[in-house]
């Protein structure tokens, strides 16, 4: 299976690792090797045994069976001290740093420089510079993390992993918030290591990225390894992801049927340096329009501005023909007819510890209620309905929002704004960080409701998405509105190519 | 597998934010173990009982029970308004100056001649007017809820001492003693005003879109703000209804007393938060309920009760209180760890 030129000297042998949760193998007996140098991409939907992996390489889980070696040594089974101490190191998607410290002190956080207990600011920058310069990675070390853009702080913890001598980084998920630009740095600095000696791993759902990056491709599903070897092109690796007798993976393009506008947003500009500049915006009834741009380009000041989360936006709304002044508040917005899908789900979308058919109902529950008591009846049927509609996989309406996957939260995420009815869907980032079967039925609910009448907007910095989606896609630079592609003009290239020219 | 990156921007807690970045689902797992320990602390209460029961002969009687109920009617009552603030994502550490302020309030309304029904209205209503003030702060001046309620239980505390000049008032009209003075089915009046309170609050928190809407402001502020919702509104109500009850719970403590004073209560504060804990409430907001307080309330006054009659000094009555707060909160929490935490 293996038809690689390059042989790489072994560094991680995971031999028969396996695990399972009672009666559920999360991982079936698994071989796993990385080599020195080598890059290895890990592919699979949630739950296919990925995440399994990586905690049992990691020791943060303890495997029923099967033995990890680095280099030769044996890795004691379960513990994660062990682990980091023979040279692994997880990047995890959730970074864990102290945000009011410095790039410094954070990489130097468990070995600080001093004497006799004390250390200084000085020694601190100077061990931390000295470091970066070694590893030809840079980020300023004086500025506090919080102040750093998500790439610079994972290339900080990228920093700190190889600064205790890691030589396999895991990196799960590391671009999902990331641009395409700062996503390929990422990688390009991952290279320069890996010519070093490093091995790494990287556990994805951006199948493109991954692709281009990697020596090898190992694709998991249903806690198996189901393929592995060099990578192949996204369809063959969606197929194995989704298993036979997943649908066909390409969207047939609709032919637009322009019907009246039903959202337009005229002039927008906001204040400061990467504001919008005069932003015009139609969507008509009947069609996704999709508004692509990389990080800061624009993309979210549109997306939170119809949101109603921002106050300090001039130019005019008009819905359904209908002039809309003043969508200050979320209130404001909801009351225009603006359902709004913020892109971060769990900082400012879900109610984590909420019941399903709660949080379903969330927007609607005055519409549910009489004198102010809820029919619990009514939020049922409204839960259920769209659990039956968008094939929410879940044991109960009453689980808890937060026990879901990723794709499964969203989906409870966009049912909630649906409740409501809206003549116009403004969809933020819908599927960041969601695996392939729950982003195609997104992207199909999305259009479903454009074919039902309603405006759907959905504003993106995934290239692959707005590509999937839309009708229309308009896309925004240093926020100004810079293209418009339509039919066959409507690929990743042509929007790479307005967004990042 | 979860799919947010932390954002270097935190964003606004009632709370100050944790300094290094929350594991996933850190909070959803929390609230998931408030709502196992809602159900462990009714039989904990259980087990509390037969304990007792069958170490002394003196507790298991009508009046020893009815007894436990009277004594633990004030701090109830605040508890169960601690439960509305805790719910809605907040912290009312006030609740111990409210409650002697309405006690001295209400004290010396009726000896100044107002009917007993006028006073007990003028208590609740400045206890009414310290919870706002606190919402207003919390929710437009945007001061941690802990800091902002610690100002006001000083400010409070000190006007009740100001008001009756450091004094103890005694209340001349006994009728002003109804709560704990007048019986209904052998039963004191405070107890079935209790009762009656954490049902209502039950009902309230549990069936009503104002309920429904603080668990969501509890739960994720943001979400809740981007679902509609009037967020400052909701957070300042909670404050007002902590208010009013710790009010009522001074007027009760007045009554069983039969005088105003300013070192009634002192230990509402603390006391209310670990009843609203013990039943299941979380600090980070979103999780608790009235029902689960009552029995947390109705723990914290067995045991005193129970220990009592066992001839345990109070000294080691306070130690065992701590200790049962403890391992409740952390069996709760290792239960809700085992039974598969929140993504």
């Amino acid at each position: 299976m293996n038809e690689q030129p390059v042989e790489f000297a072994p560094l991680l042998v995971a031999a028969g690792i396996t695990k399972s949760y009672g009666a559920n193998v999360a991982l079936a007996p698994t071989d796993f090797t990385v080599g020195a140098g080598e890059a290895v991409a890990v592919l699979g939907e949630n739950g296919a045994g990925k995440s399994t992996l990586a905690k049992i390489l990691t020791g943060a889980t303890r495997p029923d069976g099967g033995t990890v070696s680095v280099a030769g040594h044996e890795v004691a089974p379960g513990s994660p001290r062990d682990s980091l101490h023979r040279g692994i190191a997880l990047i995890p998607q959730e970074l864990a740093y102290v945000p009011q410290l410095t790039v410094a002190e954070n990489i130097m956080l468990n070995r600080l420089p001093g004497r006799h207990g004390l250390t200084s600011r000085r020694a601190v920058v100077a061990a931390a510079t000295a470091l970066m310069e070694r590893l030809g990675l840079w980020v300023d070390p004086r500025i506090p993390m919080a102040r750093l853009g998500v790439s610079d702080q994972q290339i900080v913890e990228i920093v700190k992993a190889l600064g205790r001598e890691s030589r396999l980084l895991i990196l799960d998920e590391p671009t999902a918030a990331l641009t395409e630009d700062e996503a390929a740095q990422l990688y390009r600095l991952l290279g320069e290591q890996r010519s070093q000696g490093i091995g790494v791993v990287v556990v994805s759902h951006h199948l493109d990225q991954v692709r281009r990056f990697v020596d090898r491709v190992d694709v998991f599903r249903d806690g198996a390894r189901v393929f592995s070897g060099p990578p192949a092109g996204p369809a063959d690796l969606i197929a194995h992801m989704l298993g036979p007798g997943a649908e066909d993976a390409g969207s047939a393009r609709r032919t637009a049927r322009p019907g009246p506008s039903i959202l337009e947003v005229v002039g927008w500009t906001t204040p400061g340096r990467s504001g919008l500049q005069d932003v015009s915006i139609t969507v008509r009834q009947g069609e996704v329009v999709g508004l692509y741009g990389l990080r800061g380009s624009g993309t979210t000041a549109l997306a939170e501005g119809l949101g109603g989360r921002r106050r300090d936006v001039s130019g005019t709304v008009t819905i359904s023909g209908r002039s809309r002044p003043g969508i200050t508040s979320p209130r404001a917005a909801i009351r225009a007819g603006i359902a709004y899908v913020p892109a971060d789900r769990k900082r400012d979308g879900l109610v984590l510890a909420q019941p399903i058919r709660t949080a379903t109902a969330m927007l609607v529950l005055g519409r549910i209620a009489r004198w102010g008591l809820l029919s619990a009846n009514a939020e049922r049927a409204i839960a259920s309905a769209y659990a039956g509609r968008f094939r929410l996989r879940h044991s109960s309406l009453d689980q808890p929002v937060g026990q879901l996957s990723g794709g499964n939260q969203q989906k409870v995420l966009l049912t909630s704004r649906l409740a409501t009815d809206p003549r116009v869907l403004v969809a933020h980032e819908p599927t960041r960080g969601v695996d392939v079967g729950a982003r195609r039925e997104i992207h199909d609910a999305l259009r479903a409701l454009s074919d039902a009448g309603t405006a759907v907007l959905v504003v993106t910095s995934d290239v692959e998405e707005v590509v999937d989606v839309s009708d229309r896609v308009l896309v925004i630079r240093d926020g100004r509105i810079v293209g418009e592609l339509i039919g066959d003009h409507i690929t990743q290239d042509n929007a790479v190519h307005h967004a990042a020219a | 597998m979860t799919t947010q990156i932390q954002k270097s921007s935190a964003p606004e807690h009632d709370f100050p934010a944790p300094t290094i970045s929350p594991a996933r689902g850190a909070r959803g797992a929390a609230l998931r173990a408030g709502a196992v320990q809602s159900l462990g602390i009714a039989g904990f209460l259980l087990v509390l009982v037969l304990v007792f029961s069958a170490s002394t002969p003196r507790f298991l009687t009508g009046d020893n029970l009815v007894g436990i109920l009277a004594s633990v009617a004030f701090i109830g009552v605040v508890a169960l308004g601690q439960t509305v603030v805790i719910v809605g994502g907040g912290f009312d550490l006030s609740v111990a100056g409210v409650a002697p302020l309405s006690a001295v309030v209400y004290a010396q309304q009726v000896n100044d001649g107002r009917a007993v029904a006028v006073a007990l209205l003028l208590a609740l209503m400045t206890g009414a007017v310290v919870g706002a003030v606190n919402g207003l702060i919390v929710t437009k001046g945007g001061i941690n809820p802990l800091i902002t309620t610690l100002g006001m239980l000083s400010v409070s505390g000190g006007v009740a001492f100001t008001l009756v000049d450091g004094q103890s008032v005694p209340i001349e009209n006994f009728s002003a003693g109804f709560m704990a003075e007048t019986n209904l089915l052998w039963v004191p009046n405070q107890v079935w005003l209790f009762v009656l309170a954490a049902l209502a609050l039950a009902f309230v928190l549990r069936f009503t879109v104002y309920g429904r809407s603080l668990y969501a402001l509890g739960g994720n502020k943001e979400a809740a703000r981007l679902a509609g919702m009037r967020t400052d509104a909701l957070a300042i109500s909670t404050y007002v209804a902590s208010g009013s009850f710790a009010a009522l719970g001074g007027v009760i403590l007045a009554s069983q007393l039969l005088a105003g004073d300013g070192n009634l209560g002192k230990d509402a504060a603390l006391l209310s938060v670990a009843a609203v804990v013990l039943g299941g409430g979380s600090l980070l907001g979103g999780a608790g309920g009235a029902l689960g307080t009552a029995a947390g309330v109705l723990v914290l006054g067995t045991l005193a009760n129970g220990l009592t009659l066992m001839h345990v000094s109070t000294f080691y009555q306070q130690i065992a209180t701590g200790v049962v707060l403890l391992v409740a909160v952390g069996f709760s929490q290792l239960r809700g760890a085992v039974s598969g935490g929140v993504r």
